[in-house]
């Protein structure tokens, strides 16, 4: 009887330690930026709620972080550490499109599922390519923003007839970023609407003199000035603007993110901009709400920019794929079953802390693109106040911008 | 500054593009003299140390930015405005500037210059990383209603709050000037910078002009931090561009000339505006500052024969 | 018995870097091509160095080259081999015709000089949207061998080996001494019948074909272009970093300089994940303050010493 008991329980503890192996995600950012850094922490703090629940079927996640340093080269030798010497089963991360061309080649190699969260440029995926049926991009590629834009635009004029926009003026900084947007924006709004753009150099770049294209703004006479530029860009750009006594009817910035206290300053009250996340969605999101209080509570910060709820989703998307696949989602041997993975992770439908629920569906090259909208949101007392998708909205917009 | 006959023709030249400017577009010629403000008094402390101590401070931009980061603390903290954070930012920098040069470049002005060239790009570095541990990359920026200040001619209206770095930098020109070629310490300190071998002989204490020098330029570059930060938004890399910009600036008026500085700032500003004014042409703006600079240094070569 | 072991050492060195893939993964291969990258650009700046010149425009070279080898292979339709020869020589052309304007000048007005080059080729490639692809880049439809890290590790080792064996060149033939004149007095120099404009034109003009060579070889293997990657400024001070790091004047210095702070980053990077570029500065400040000669410095006085 002993001798039984002792053969069971050493068969239950094998068998534990079979199914009891960590499930592991590698994720690269740029660890230094804080985009990055708040994105690789957001991440971490989805592991370990999920990992306190109880884990995915049994098993603990276990997230390995290395930082790409904005680099091509540091990117690719990040992911090759991750697959060759920690083994990840999933990659995840992402912020750059420089950095993330350079990755294409290496995640091809090894075809690992990719949840991506960077990348806008287009030229990303034309280099991924149609096959590449593992890569999962969370993130708007540059033409779906202009895309979301031109609808939310067309809606908000619909819907608020005092609202005029026929004439778009874009201010644009002259690298990447700039450049991706303006031509998107063309390519929607020129059509239907009178546009017209000019660049600067971005304050973030060494620049930091906007009032060559405010005058050109001003001369253009838009309904809508919108400006894609990074945080460094925001308020200077509001001081020149009052300073030349330019008060457009809508004013509107489109950084990835904002500085630091931007919304006590009074230049930024009724600013609208674009944006993917704002702690107001907490207000009408419990998983927002739950992402904000855990995130300020275990890093004392507040979330900077959209990334890191995105990079949170982005893990809990991972874990709900993996579960549903139930214990057809690794092989005998460990390994991954790619094929059962992607065909759950096809089914998601998780409503995130960004406020919309991800679902995966194909864009221009790739099969699984996630989430496709900006949303418009406009400063009000110091708060992000969602405007548009109306399904989220939180405030209606206060029209015209003016100085006080 | 000397204003010798050779100079006045140039002037004349000036003053017509200037009013050309003008005519064609007022303000560009507002917005290049406030630019060429900035780029002058951030340069000129570069250059009170390249030409006196002959070191290249890859770490000016660093400098810069540490001063904004310290004036933006100490307002926010005390609830001050920067412009009075400024005098207790000076006493911060004057500290940090002589603990640099006694812990780390004291010890590499025997060595080659190169040497000393990356000293201070390691110090750059790590003081953008020293920052970025304590306040993260995300920008910062004070709200100050009077940087909008404005004026309006007509119905064009320009800010006007820029002129505060013009006024700056011919401060800093004219108070160094008086300083360096009035004053007995300024005096001593020009002889090391052309010799300090001599220097010494004479009895000069090159160590102490060394210190003191380096100090005042931190001094110097603090003041312009503080004054940076009223204007735009700081984040840790922020200073860099302006290294190389300031170095090719110093470059260009020719070592020791600090109102070379000036006339060159101001050329640059200048140029950066027109080329900012014409439509579709402000991604050419940086090509015309390195155009102007080789131009300049090529053909100061030129004129000095050299081998 | 002395031009033996000399010249043992080195050469059991290659066969050792050769043999690195055969036994260590695709993560330190990874990591050695990065490795490489900067030693190639170290060497290429400190052999125009021991003529005296300081350049700050080296990445200005390798961008162009990174550049024309992209363009020729999605423009041209070239093959890479071909492509990445032509942008090289492409280089050398562009340095050798700037190179009568440039090389008049000396000391800080040279390396000014060749910074604003720099930026002005960074310009020109930025704005012609057209023809470069603009500031978003141009993509590779394919990275060489496909991306086998093996190959790719291979490929970057002959490439080093190359600039390496082009800066053994330059310290053991004649150039070594018209240099050395040069770099010490040059009114000695031209006295003793030294044609420094000559001198200085050749070592310009092969540099920069090296510089143009390394670009070409990267874009190559990591498929793609873009203007803020291909000049990215860490490539303008960290060479001139690694070298004096690891010994200035010397073929030496640059090899130990990249591998050292190579090797170094890469490890604090995996200790400390936030925040290891701090200590990567302090490094560079400790090693300069106490080390001012180089590690290899260091090597050739304890030689010295030695040989009495």
């Amino acid at each position: 009887m002993k001798k039984t008991l002792a053969v069971a329980t050493l068969f239950a503890i094998l068998t534990a330690a079979a199914f009891g192996q960590t499930i592991k995600i590698g994720g690269t950012w740029p660890l230094a930026d804080v985009t990055g850094e708040q994105g690789s922490k957001a991440a971490q703090l989805a592991v370990e709620e999920i990992n306190k629940a109880g884990g995915i079927n049994g098993r603990q996640l276990q997230l390995f972080i290395m930082d790409d340093e904005l680099k091509a080269d540091k990117g690719v030798a990040a992911i090759e550490k991750l697959v060759t010497v920690d083994k990840v089963d999933f990659l995840m991360g992402g912020m750059g499109s420089g950095v993330a061309l350079a990755q294409v080649p290496t995640m091809k190699k090894y075809q690992k599922i990719v949840m991506s969260t960077g990348a806008a440029s287009n030229l990303v995926e034309k280099a991924l390519g149609a096959d590449a049926t593992w890569y999962f991009h969370l993130h708007p590629w540059d033409y779906t923003q202009g895309a979301s834009y031109l609808e939310g635009w067309t809606a908000i004029a619909k819907k608020y007839p005092a609202m005029k926009i026929g004439k778009m003026f874009l201010a644009y900084e002259e690298g990447a970023f700039g450049k991706s947007s303006y031509d998107a924006s063309k390519t929607m709004f020129a059509g239907n609407f009178k546009f017209d753009g000019a660049s600067f150099k971005s304050a973030a770049m060494g620049g930091g003199d906007y009032t060559a294209v405010l005058e050109a703004a001003k001369e253009f006479r838009p309904d809508i000035f919108l400006w894609a530029g990074y945080d460094a860009d925001a308020l200077p750009i509001l001081e020149q603007a009052k300073a030349m006594k330019y008060a457009p009817p809508l004013f509107v910035g489109a950084p990835p993110g904002w500085p630091k206290d931007f919304g006590k300053s009074p230049l930024a009250n009724n600013v609208t901009l674009y944006g993917m996340w704002a702690a107001s969605i907490n207000d009408i999101n419990p998983v927002s709400a739950k992402f904000y209080d855990a995130f300020i509570a275990k890093y004392k910060a507040e979330p900077a920019t959209y990334f890191a709820p995105l990079s949170y989703s982005a893990v809990y998307v991972l874990a709900d794929g993996i579960k549903r696949a139930g214990k057809d989602a690794f092989n005998k041997d460990g390994s991954v079953n790619n094929e059962a993975v992607i065909k759950a992770l096809e089914e998601t439908k998780y409503l995130s802390a960004l406020g919309e629920t991800i679902t995966f569906t194909p864009s221009q090259v790739i099969k699984h693109q996630g989430i496709r909208n900006q949303k418009i949101l406009q400063w009000q007392n110091g708060r992000q106040e969602v405007i548009w998708p109306f399904e989220v909205q939180t405030k209606a917009p206060v029209y015209p911008f003016a100085w006080k | 500054m000397r204003l010798n006959r050779k100079v006045i023709p140039w002037i004349v030249i000036g003053v017509a593009a200037a009013a050309a400017i003008a005519a064609w577009k007022p303000t560009a010629l507002i917005y290049g003299v406030q630019r060429a403000g900035l780029y002058a008094a951030i340069a000129i402390p570069m250059a009170l140390v390249l030409g006196i101590v002959h070191i290249v401070n890859l770490s000016h931009g660093e400098t810069l930015m540490v001063a904004a980061y310290a004036t933006y603390t100490i307002a926010q903290a005390l609830g001050l405005d920067p412009w009075l954070a400024l005098v207790p930012v000076m006493a911060v920098m004057a500290i940090l500037g002589y603990l640099i040069f006694q812990l780390t470049i004291k010890h590499t002005l025997k060595a080659p210059e190169l040497n000393q060239l990356i000293l201070t790009f390691g110090i750059a570095i790590t003081l953008t990383q020293l920052v970025t541990l304590l306040y993260t990359t995300q920008t910062r920026k004070m709200h100050l209603s009077y940087v909008s200040a404005s004026l309006s001619i007509g119905e064009t209206s320009f800010g006007v709050y820029d002129f505060v770095f013009v006024a700056m930098a011919i401060a800093m020109a004219v108070a160094l000037n008086v300083f360096l070629t009035k004053t007995r310490f300024g005096k001593a300190a020009v002889a090391v910078g052309q010799n300090p071998r001599g220097a010494a002989i004479v009895g000069i204490d090159v160590q102490k002009v060394y210190v003191v020098i380096f100090t005042l330029s931190v001094i110097l570059t603090g003041i312009m931090g503080s004054l940076f930060m009223t204007r735009q938004s700081i984040f840790p890399s922020v200073g860099g561009p302006y290294t190389m910009k300031c170095f090719s600036l110093v470059a260009m008026a020719g070592i020791g000339n600090i109102s070379g500085i000036l006339y060159g700032s101001l050329v640059l500003g200048l140029a950066e505006a027109v080329i900012n004014g014409i439509k579709g042409m402000s991604g050419w703006s940086n090509i015309v500052f390195f155009l102007l600079i080789i131009g300049v240094i090529g053909v100061r070569a030129f004129k000095e024969r050299k081998i | 018995m002395k031009k033996i072991t000399s010249g043992i050492f080195p050469i059991s060195l290659v066969l050792l870097a050769a043999s690195l893939p055969l036994f260590l993964g695709a993560y330190p291969q990874a990591v050695a091509r990065s490795v490489f990258t900067y030693m190639a650009l170290a060497l290429t700046w400190d052999i125009l160095l021991r003529s005296g010149q300081v350049s700050f425009g080296i990445v200005g070279f390798y961008g162009l080259g990174s550049y024309a080898a992209i363009l020729l292979a999605v423009r041209a339709g070239m093959p890479p081999a071909v492509a990445i020869i032509a942008a090289s020589l492409f280089a050398a052309l562009i340095a050798f015709a700037l190179g009568f304007l440039v090389l008049r000048l000396r000391a800080m007005y040279f390396s000014i000089t060749t910074l604003a080059l720099a930026e002005i080729f960074k310009v020109i490639i930025h704005n012609w949207n057209s023809f470069t692809g603009g500031p978003e880049g141009i993509v590779l439809p394919q990275v060489v061998f496909n991306g086998d890290s093996r190959a790719l590790y291979w490929l970057s080792l002959g490439m080093v080996l190359v600039v390496v064996a082009v800066s053994v060149f330059f310290e053991k033939s004649r150039l070594h001494y018209s240099l050395t004149a040069i770099r010490n007095n040059e009114i000695a120099a031209r006295t003793s019948g030294v044609d420094i404009f000559a001198n200085l034109l050749i070592t310009f003009t092969v540099t920069s074909l090296l510089q143009g060579l390394i670009g070409g070889v990267q874009v190559f293997s990591y498929g793609f272009a873009m203007p803020d990657s291909a000049f990215d400024g860490n490539y303008t001070l960290l060479p001139l970093a690694i070298a004096l790091l690891g010994g200035i004047h010397s073929t030496w210095g640059p090899i130990i300089g990249a591998i050292l702070l190579g090797v170094a980053s890469e490890y604090l990077k995996l200790k400390i994940p936030y925040g290891h570029l701090l200590v990567y500065g302090l490094i560079i400040i400790l090693v300069i303050l106490f080390i001012p000669n180089g590690i290899y410095g260091l090597v050739r006085k304890g030689r010295s010493k030695r040989n009495g």
